[in-house]
């Protein structure tokens, strides 16, 4: 009797460990719709997080620290106008086509040519060559300091395979490959598009040739879903039937599911939120009034308002205009805080008097965390004697209003992102009196040093001149108060218990670069 | 009169409604085409994104047409609509028609199975209630329809999601179909596809999968229906003919099928018609909560985002679904009641 039991106790073992080694591993995580699978043309969060997986980068951000590690490229030399890269020999497409320098040139070529997505990072460089098989020459018209950061937006796809599926389209190149690229992918990446619906889900699956080979308990399969609401979310957690959420949940659910035991995942230090205020509209044109603003908001009450745990909050207290950790930015003890006094004595030095104006603040009616913020600045201002108005705006509206100073509100709040982790794509598009008037600087400054120190930045040629230089833009942004500066925003994400995703947890293991963190192939799912 | 008398004036009323259709579209698509472009907001630089050069917004509005006068780009419209072509979506970066060809035909699922939904359990409710006038079952029938009347539909969406997912998990609530089916798409519509692929496994997954999104689309529906049925036969209820069937004999149950539902069943369909054809647009917030890849969810990305080609098709297809629910439910009431075939006939 008791041989039988052990016999039928060793069987039982034996199909479970069977099935255990051949379960599937699925990954279903959310994002906000749309996700654009053309490499050349992603922005937004969801494209970030496709082209990340499905193409590789020369260089990749070093994990736990500054500066960047060769990937694609073996090493690279070169500083000033001209950088020059050696590729790894090794690496093949998802196709089977071998990488080459020509496919670096053709990547350049064409995400200039489509000119959407982000290829204004790459506007310094005049050309690119492919010297040999194995290097690859860029060319800059002029010095830019974060090119080799900026390249981790240059995702190389398959010349071979793009050029057998041109479009129609003007000129010899037709449509580059866009409708082609918009439903499959060409990369060298550790996952393999399988199907896409850029408004329902993409579908994923492990590309077992990756070059660097791809972690035995990585997902097998990776299902991207699109749009999903959060009582959705929600529901498909607590059903078993979703693994990570979107950053977009509201704070109340992620805490729910917090609750529930599900762990909290965060990715942070690439950039802030603010206050931005209209430099060229009355009374906002007077620095003392900007500054009555930026030392009357409570930066204390703002944390409790985003905080999902008590350990763990959608934002980290701001200490100046520079995201913690990046070149520029003031160590964590000198956090901003609130100063009615101070307030109370700009207020009195403004040239406008606070009795007869009232000032608008607006905010975006796709993001209610807004509405609470603009509620609590009100509030902030009223213990002030300054009055104020609130005004939900369209993201489309504001778009088209930001353009126009006039039609600019007093006060606009925007969540904004240094797309390679680099200060100058945080500060320059916000700051730069060329780049006033977009949805990133509805201050429109027009600062002469501010221009000065940006241009600096951009150019300084080694990490201790970019700091100095980052550092005295940050000094000169907290004594014009363009902005407030409100809090250092966190990504915060919810994933069931089994789900590891070091890059999201383990600080050591961080990017320092938004969506970096969802690198499929270093994930493990129990 | 004859059948075919009777035929041809239906003919004739068709050729009528199709006629003003045509120009009703025409007049929407203008409507729309400026309308979209009024909108402040330049869907350039929207697309592109603040850090886009003023060179690379100048192309995105060369290739929109955006920098030519307003009846011009009409009229590259109209030339591209002969031709099938939309332009292309900024939102998705594809052509328009291929957007509406994937998204369109879940939508359409969507609100024929809640139109099913409204037909087969409304009209019998409102008719046990006129039965019942008065009693526990009317009472009942009643209470049920004003509450689907009272809330809209994304809120019966949510109660159904907490109810029969969250506390008891016996519905799926995301997707048209479980991940374990690869269904080939050969339609579009998955339920026909799936007859094709001869999955009946896949079929009941899909009917199990829209069952919650098209029953809280349908309720509100459900509730009018079955409201204006009880009404309308409870009237009828009380007309001399009625008297009269029942004084000759009749049965009660021929009565109420032939002699109180079919003259109660013209204003009925007419609000069935209007409402299948408005869930076409009042889908989206049902479709956000079941993640269902739908054109009324496409419809308001795009509007929110200032697509102007995926605006102006959207609206159009929405349109041209108005009108034909319309156009239907004029032909089965000109079926159904011979006062207006005749009236028609002596026009």
């Amino acid at each position: 009797m008791l041989r039988l039991f052990h016999g039928l106790l060793a069987c039982a073992i034996l199909a479970i460990s069977a099935f255990a080694a051949s379960a599937e591993r699925v990954l279903r995580l959310d994002e906000v719709a749309v996700g654009e699978l053309d490499p050349a043309k992603a922005s937004d969060y969801a494209d970030s997080i496709l082209m990340f997986n499905v193409y590789d980068t020369l260089v990749l951000p070093r994990q736990g620290g500054p500066g960047h590690t060769p990937h694609l490229a073996e090493s690279w030399t070169g500083s000033g106008t001209e950088y020059t890269f050696t590729l790894r020999s090794d690496v093949k497409f998802q196709s089977g086509n071998a990488m080459t320098a020509e496919d670096v040139k053709f990547s350049f070529d064409r995400m200039v040519a489509v000119a959407q997505g982000l290829s204004f990072l790459f506007g310094n460089v005049e050309s690119v060559d492919a010297v040999d098989p194995l290097t690859v020459r860029f060319n800059l018209s002029e010095p830019y300091a974060p090119f080799v950061s900026a390249l981790v937006r240059l995702p190389i796809v398959d010349k071979q395979l793009v050029m057998a599926n041109l479009g129609e389209g003007v000129g010899d190149m037709g449509d580059w490959g866009a409708a082609y690229l918009s439903q499959h992918g060409a990369g060298t990446g550790a996952y393999m598009v399988k199907s896409h619906n850029p408004q329902e889900e993409t579908v994923m699956v492990k590309n077992d040739g990756y070059f660097l080979g791809v972690n035995e308990k990585a997902p097998d399969t990776v299902r991207l879903r699109y749009g999903l609401e959060a009582a959705t979310v929600r529901t498909l957690i607590a059903q078993g039937e979703h693994d990570i959420s979107s950053q977009w949940l509201p704070p109340e659910v992620k805490r729910a599911l917090a609750d529930d035991g599900n762990q909290l995942l965060t990715e942070g230090g690439t950039g802030s939120f603010y206050f931005k205020m209209n430099t060229m509209k009355e009374p906002l044109d007077d620095v003392h009034c900007r500054l009555a603003i930026s030392n009357a908001f409570d930066y204390g009450s703002v944390l409790k308002l985003i905080a999902i745990t008590d350990d763990i909050s959608e934002g980290t207290a701001a200490t100046g205009a520079i995201t913690a950790g990046m070149f520029g930015a003031k160590p964590a003890e000198q956090s901003l805080s609130r100063d009615v006094e101070a307030a109370k004595a700009h207020l009195a030095q403004c040239s406008h008097d606070p009795s007869e104006f009232s000032v608008e603040i607006s905010w975006i009616a796709e993001v209610p965390l807004e509405e609470r913020l603009a509620l609590l600045l009100q509030a902030n201002l009223a213990e002030v004697g300054i009055s104020s108005t609130i005004k939900k705006i369209p993201w489309a509206a504001f778009a088209g209003m930001v353009e126009n100073p006039d039609n600019t509100p007093n006060i606009s709040q925007i969540f904004v992102t240094a797309v390679t982790g680099d200060p100058d794509t945080l500060l320059y598009g916000m700051y730069h009196s060329s780049k006033a008037g977009t949805w990133q600087s509805p201050e429109h400054l027009n600062d002469a040093e501010v221009d000065t120190l940006l241009d600096a930045g951009r150019t300084g040629e080694s990490d201790g001149e970019r700091e100095t230089a980052y550092s005295a833009l940050n000094d000169r942004l907290l004594a014009i108060a363009p902005s407030i500066y409100g809090f250092d925003s966190q990504s915060v994400f919810v994933a069931r218990p089994g789900i590891s995703v070091p890059a999201l947890s383990d600080p050591d293991m961080a990017f320092g670069l938004d969506t970096m963190g969802f690198a499929f192939r270093l994930m493990e799912i129990e | 009169m004859s059948d075919g008398s009777a035929m041809s004036a239906v003919l004739r009323l068709l050729a009528g409604r199709l006629a003003i259709s045509l120009l009703v579209l025409a007049g929407v698509s203008v409507l729309i085409f400026a309308i979209a472009r009024v909108i402040p907001g330049d869907p350039a630089r929207i697309a592109l994104g603040p850090n886009a050069t003023p060179e690379q917004v100048e192309k995105l509005r060369g290739e929109l047409r955006l920098d030519q006068p307003i009846w011009l780009q009409y009229g590259h419209f109209l030339s591209d609509l002969s031709r099938g072509e939309l332009g292309t979506s900024l939102y998705t970066n594809r052509p328009v028609t291929r957007d509406i060809a994937q998204f369109l035909p879940a939508t359409l699922e969507l609100i024929l199975a809640a139109g099913i939904l409204m037909v087969c359990i409304g009209l019998p409710l409102g008719i046990i209630a006129a039965k019942n006038e008065g009693g526990f079952l009317d009472n009942l029938v009643r209470i049920v329809s004003l509450l689907g009347v009272s809330a809209p539909s994304f809120v019966w969406a949510v109660i159904l999601m907490l109810l029969f997912a969250f506390f008891l998990p016996l519905f799926p609530i995301a997707g048209r179909i479980g991940t374990e089916f690869e269904i080939p798409h050969v339609t579009g519509f998955l339920f026909v596809d799936c007859l094709l692929a001869r999955r009946l496994d896949a079929f009941a997954d899909a009917l199990w999968h829209i069952a919650l999104p098209a029953f809280a689309l349908a309720l509100s529906g459900i509730g009018q229906a079955a409201r204006l049925t009880r009404a309308n036969m409870v009237e009828t209820y009380k007309r001399p003919h009625i008297e009269m069937a029942r004084s000759y004999g009749f049965p009660e149950w021929r009565i109420a099928r032939k002699y109180a539902f079919r003259p109660s069943l013209i204003p009925s369909l007419t609000i069935i018609g209007l409402d299948f054809a408005a869930m076409l647009g009042n889908a989206f917030l049902v479709e956000a909560i079941f993640a269902w890849p739908g054109l009324s969810r496409y419809g308001v990305a795009v509007i929110l985002r200032k697509d102007l080609n995926a605006i102006v098709g959207t609206v159009l297809i929405i349109s041209a679904a108005f009108l034909i629910a319309n156009l239907v439910v004029d032909l089965l009431i000109a079926l159904i009641n011979p006062r207006i075939r005749h009236s028609r006939d002596r026009a």
